[in-house]
């Protein structure tokens, strides 16, 4: 009998997933980019709830590393980290955008760019060139951090004129992604937040207050 | 300060109960022979307060033995004595009366126009949940039916609590058996601040999620646990940098939905209060704290650990801590600034240099009387430093940091004291990261000899932000047979002292 799986995608809403092997049961989803600390307890419980599934029958946890806004983001990873704890289960990560991909792919032709607000005007992206035979989609550039001109401009020089997607990510896709991975031997316990930027701080000299 | 006296009612209460009855209420107050009753009935539980001979408020309960149910009769409190607190005091007292006779839960009704006292029912853990459409005649007012419940099964039992902080830059997670110690871990992001010279709230947010796993896994070790242990999780909720609090009430929401045990969301001030308690098995009260870290100064009157703490003062711009790291910075030292300032001020001269004092003018001291501001100290350091520079004068450093340190911890233990003094109350409890400072314990040590106060200053990994102390937090509120938080609470920077728990 297939594994359950809980996943969970807080990169930009809050999605909550559980799966059975790659059968979704129940998702949870809330669009709203703010608001995950408030929502990700009973969204978790919710998306339990309505697949009929104990916590204690969670056996993999799979999570979306973004790339996204730094707050949402970990508040997912955290949760994630510690329910795998709370159950004994296992954990892994999966790039946010690739299942964005995955989902998009099924009904889109390549290479696919990914796009996704990244807010400061910029948007995260990764472009495919395909999918494995078990489905998982080939990422050939990204993920990464631009302004949307820039990319344009980039895109232009390479001669690329890509079908796109900006889909928001379901959990539920995130676990059928992770299911792919499994059968192509690639799935990954690297839980690291994508964040792709760097902290807004930098070492000050101080100054003066006389004079 | 409150000059009230509570007591039991006798008999000979009752005309001066009258007299308040028909004050407060004129036009529908109880008959003479209603209150002579219920003054005197087997299953009542009635209180007066006295402002010296004078009655000023009384309040009732219901509790019929064999029913686990019980009802706040009536609540009055003299118009001069209003917004003193004594409602809320009156109050306290009903309700552990009806906790020692183990009522479940606790009824009240209240004029649906009459919100001054519904917040303060909603503050005590009341809930709206009926109304009696013109329950109130002749004034044809709706009443509004609110309840308490205690969780009567946990009442007295040593729960083990797992504890996580995350407020700052510190990841805490803790264990304690009730009022038993089992584990505490910290792990800090201070070596990456450092080159910042101050908590940046993104990396303090970034290293919190890397370390909470780790984290959890050192303290179950610590105490020789698995997750299994554990009956509640507790989680700073507030105040604190946002960015921060939220990974720590991620994670204990997940946490607690895969293990199917209660949350309790708590105050971090609070627990740095509560953690007495671990030393002591007990806080006394009334206490003034004194809290102060890098990202509070806080002056706090405690008559109550769970239902009665009072924000005195706070500071109005930089915390203690905060200030130490600028002053150490502009003094080419490193930071964290406290340990390295004391290190520098060794030999120095704490009168060397006279710095100001904040908020302790006389015009200051109406508004301001336990308030606290190191920004202009700061400033001023800073200006003496360079005005020194300018002129080539070659200076004592271990002068400057003494004075400056002098004049930080003179000023927090000055109005420390006040307030004790002020308050009547003969004891001071320290806390927050900045009590590992040398000068601070050491004043603070001298001053309270000299005011009869006595002193209270915690292990210093009781004192930083601590897992344990929000532990301890829970466990106290599930003892007191407290609801769990829902989970639908979020992270509130600017949580007030007021609200232990957040719903």
């Amino acid at each position: 009998m297939p594994n359950h799986t809980l996943c969970i995608d807080t990169s930009a809403g809050t999605s909550v997933a559980v799966l059975r092997g790659a059968e979704l049961l129940a998702e949870f989803n809330d669009d709203h980019n703010m608001g995950h600390t408030e929502v990700i307890g009973r969204a978790i419980a919710t998306a339990l709830a309505d697949a009929g599934v104990a916590s204690h029958q969670i056996k993999r946890v799979v999570v979306g590393r973004g790339p996204a806004p730094f707050t949402g983001l970990r508040v997912g990873i955290a949760a994630a980290t510690m329910f795998a704890a709370g159950v004994g289960a296992k954990l892994f990560g999966v790039v946010s955008l690739d299942a964005i991909a995955f989902e998009a792919l099924s009904a889109s032709e390549v290479p696919l760019l990914v796009t996704a607000d990244a807010r400061r005007s910029e948007v995260y992206w990764a472009l495919y060139s395909g999918r494995t035979t078990s489905g998982a989609p080939i990422c050939i550039e990204g993920p990464g951090v631009i302004k949307p001109a820039a990319l344009e401009e980039m895109l232009s020089e390479r001669g690329i004129n890509p079908m796109r997607t900006e889909l928001p990510v379901h959990a539920a896709a995130l676990g059928q992604l992770f299911e792919a991975q499994l059968i192509d031997g690639i799935e990954s316990t690297d839980l690291s937040a994508l964040y792709l930027r760097a902290p807004d701080a930098v070492p000050t000299p101080g100054k003066k207050v006389s004079g | 300060m409150s000059t009230f006296s509570i007591r039991e009612a006798a008999e000979t209460d009752l005309q001066h109960v009258m007299q308040l009855e028909q004050e407060c209420f004129a036009k529908d107050a109880w008959s003479r022979d209603n209150m002579h009753f219920e003054l005197l009935a087997h299953h009542t539980y009635y209180v007066v307060a006295h402002e010296g001979e004078q009655l000023v408020g009384f309040a009732g309960l219901s509790k019929v033995p064999g029913n686990d149910q019980a009802d706040i009769q009536t609540i009055a409190v003299s118009p001069s004595m209003r917004g003193r607190g004594l409602g809320k005091e009156l109050m306290l007292e009903l309700l552990s009366q009806a906790r020692k006779l183990h009522a479940s839960e606790i009824f009240l009704e209240v004029r649906a126009d009459n919100q001054v006292a519904q917040n303060l029912y909603h503050g005590l853990g009341f809930e709206h949940i009926d109304t009696r459409a013109r329950y109130y005649q002749p004034d044809d007012v709706d009443a509004w039916v609110m309840r308490l419940k205690f969780a009567t099964s946990s009442i007295g039992r040593e729960s083990v609590v797992l504890g996580i902080e995350t407020s700052c830059d510190e990841t805490g997670v803790g264990i304690v058996r009730g009022n038993k110690l089992l584990a505490n871990v910290i792990s800090s992001s201070m070596d990456e601040q450092a080159r910042f010279g101050g908590v940046v709230p993104e990396i303090a947010a970034r290293a919190h999620l890397e370390a909470m796993k780790p984290t959890l896994d050192k303290a179950l070790a610590e105490a020789n646990m698995s997750i299994n242990d554990i009956d509640a999780i507790a989680v700073t909720n507030g105040p604190g940098l946002g960015g921060a609090l939220m990974v720590g009430i991620g994670a204990a929401k997940a946490l607690s939905v895969a293990t199917g045990k209660p949350i309790y969301a708590v105050n971090h001030l609070v627990g740095h209060v509560g953690v007495d308690i671990l030393e002591r098995g007990v806080l006394q009260t009334p206490t003034i704290a004194l809290l102060v870290s890098g990202g509070h100064t806080s002056l706090l009157l405690v008559r109550d650990l769970l239902n009665d703490v009072e924000l005195l003062g706070e500071t109005i711009d930089d915390a203690a801590g905060e200030a130490f790291d600028k002053v150490a910075r502009l003094l080419s030292l490193k930071y964290p600034g406290g340990p390295e300032i004391d290190k520098a001020a060794i030999g120095g001269d704490p009168k060397a240099i006279r710095f100001p004092r904040g908020l302790t003018l006389p015009k200051d001291m109406e508004k301001n009387r336990y308030n606290f501001s190191f920004s202009g100290l700061k400033t001023a350091v800073a200006r003496w430093v360079e005005v020194a520079d300018a002129k080539g004068e070659n200076y004592n450093k271990a002068d400057v940091a003494a004075s400056f340190r002098e004049a930080v911890v003179d000023v927090l233990v000055s109005k420390a004291i006040a307030a004790c003094l002020d308050h009547n109350v003969p004891r001071l409890l320290l806390g927050g990261g900045v009590i590992a400072n040398a000068r601070l314990r050491e004043l603070a040590t001298e001053r309270c000899a000299a005011n009869g106060i006595e002193l209270r200053i915690p292990a210093l990994h009781l004192c930083t932000d601590n897992g344990a102390m929000i532990a301890t937090l829970g466990a106290q509120l599930i003892m007191d047979g407290r609801e769990p938080s829902s989970l639908n609470f979020g992270a509130e920077s600017t949580l007030p002292v007021t609200q232990v728990q957040s719903r």
